[in-house]
């Protein structure tokens, strides 16, 4: 248990393209993170309070789009992250057949562009089952992100050291009890901000759904762009809305992430 | 010296000969709203509004290239100026004779409900808690809206998707222009036999050509051809070939 610091986390250098999660230990005031957001809701309020018409009129349009992307995200959170733990231990998994069968699935599902699966999905596969859009959308971004999520969490569970299973094992633990009680905890820490930043990457693909006519931010605004053809001002609140609700999530990730650490803060 | 300004001069000649030669516009069409604008075996923009397009350019003495550009945003295009028109089966209408000028009216339409088979329908009331499909941004979905009977809508990218929801039983209705809605109970092989035609709007709905605001001579060019062809009966043999069958 010697090297806990070193062998957990510091040796290890992720590299995923999600948002940034901001450091937890940044205790600056001005940092990347609070200068996007404050100008982001500065720009939002300014144009709110100067130009209600038609600012105002696109903000008080949009409510019920955000209210399904979050849905949305929510429910392929809850898909996608048992997925990928599944995933992840079947890509470490000695059984050669669960190994294939999970590697395959990785391979498969990255080679694909996210919106050609959901057009997959929605109007392809309907000539045998037929999903609602939101469904269809839940299952096309948890099978995709499943398969990502699968990568970093094998990343992060061979990350481990392997004296931590040698001593287990040597303790008496059988392999299950290793990874649930000894390995998994200790991945946890590294795998939670790469999971974040693929929920939040989720989130900002949920963007695509609108194609299956389903009313997420992105088709409320379009429908609203369609009878008012204020294309500027309309993608404006969009990009804005979206910027915010990053943020706060990658700062709330940020915030899980620093608790998990408690115990080795510096 | 006197050699090189001349040669220079020749070369400038050369290349700006063609561009003088005959004016030359862009058009944007949005190519999945058969049979009025689709596209043809090798990519190219077919239908009514091109051919029409096409032989209204010969009449005045104009050039004109049809593009195809996705409905979402064609507006857009126009606004910032990417091409000169937009001749992709556009509703004359209020709200966007606020933003974009128009042409005089070139073609007639109503909205036309596509039911399943065997369906009907008798007002658009009754669409009432049903699920309504249409192309997003398109006057059948505004016709929906508009008359508030509590139907929930879908606004699909193209009414190809929507129609193929319809078909596979998501959604209860398709709503759009009457012709494009002909094509898919007549004309389109996949489709044909399985839809029919229940119900159609009373209010006539005219297709003009946009250009940006205050674009006179444009417009001045694109009214004179319209009236020229609609003189000479060339708009007429262009509806034929297109429309015959459904008309």
């Amino acid at each position: 248990m010697e090297d806990k610091k070193e062998g957990s986390k510091a040796n290890i250098v992720m590299v995923t393209d999600g948002a940034s999660i901001p450091d937890p230990r940044e205790w600056r005031l001005i940092n990347a993170w609070s200068i996007a957001l404050a100008g982001a809701v500065c720009a939002l309020c300014m144009l709110c309070v100067l130009w209600p018409e038609p600012y105002l009129r696109i903000l008080l349009y949009l409510p019920d789009g955000v209210l399904i992307t979050f849905k949305i995200t929510l429910l392929a959170i809850c898909c996608a992250v048992p997925l990928g733990l599944i995933t992840g231990l079947g890509r470490i998994s000695r059984n050669r057949c669960i190994n294939l069968l999970a590697s395959t699935y990785v391979e498969v599902i990255r080679g694909i562009p996210l919106l050609v699966q959901i057009f997959y999905i929605y109007y392809a596969l309907s000539r045998f089952v037929q999903v609602s859009g939101i469904t269809s959308a839940v299952v096309a971004i948890s099978f995709c992100y499943g398969a990502y999520m699968g990568e970093v969490f094998r990343a992060g569970i061979s990350a481990i050291n392997k004296g931590q299973t040698e001593a287990a094992r040597s303790l008496g633990f059988n392999r299950y009890q290793t990874m649930r009680l000894v390995v998994l905890p200790q991945a946890m820490r590294t795998i939670l901000p790469p999971v974040g930043n693929e929920c939040i990457a989720m989130l900002k693909d949920t963007s695509l759904v609108s194609i299956m006519a389903v009313p997420d931010i992105m088709q409320r605004a379009r429908s609203f762009v369609g009878t008012t053809y204020l294309y500027f001002e309309t993608y404006t609140m969009v990009a804005l809305l979206y910027l915010i609700i990053t943020l706060l999530l990658s700062k709330a990730v940020s915030i899980m992430e620093s608790r998990l650490n408690y115990y080795d803060a510096k | 010296m006197l050699r090189h300004c001349t040669l220079a001069l020749l070369a400038l000649a050369i290349m700006c000969a063609p561009v003088h030669a005959t004016e030359k516009y862009i058009a944007a069409a949005d190519c999945y709203w058969p049979p009025m604008e689709l596209l043809d075996e090798n990519k190219q923009p077919a239908g009514y509004s091109p051919d029409f397009l096409k032989a209204l350019a010969k009449a005045v003495g104009i050039e004109i290239e049809v593009r195809n550009v996705a409905w979402d945003g064609i507006f857009g295009g126009v606004a910032t100026g990417q091409y000169d028109i937009v001749s992709s089966s556009v509703t004359i209408t209020e709200e966007r004779k606020k933003q974009f000028d128009f042409t005089d009216p070139y073609y007639e339409v109503v909205q036309a409900v596509l039911l399943p088979a065997g369906q009907h329908i008798s007002s658009l009331k009754d669409l009432k808690g049903k699920k309504v499909g249409g192309q997003i941004a398109t006057t059948g979905i505004f016709v929906v809206r508009k008359a508030e009977v509590g139907a929930e809508l879908k606004e699909y990218d193209d009414v190809g998707l929507a129609i193929e929801d319809l078909l596979k039983g998501r959604i209860d209705a398709v709503i759009c222009d009457d012709p494009v809605a002909l094509y898919y109970v007549n004309k389109k092989a996949d489709t044909a036999g399985k839809l029919n035609i229940s119900f159609k709007t009373q209010e006539k709905e005219s297709y003009g050509f946009v250009v940006k605001k205050g674009r006179k001579d444009l417009i001045e060019k694109l009214n004179k051809g319209i009236k020229l062809l609609q003189e000479s009966g060339e708009e007429r043999r262009i509806a034929e070939k297109w429309l015959g069958q459904a008309n």
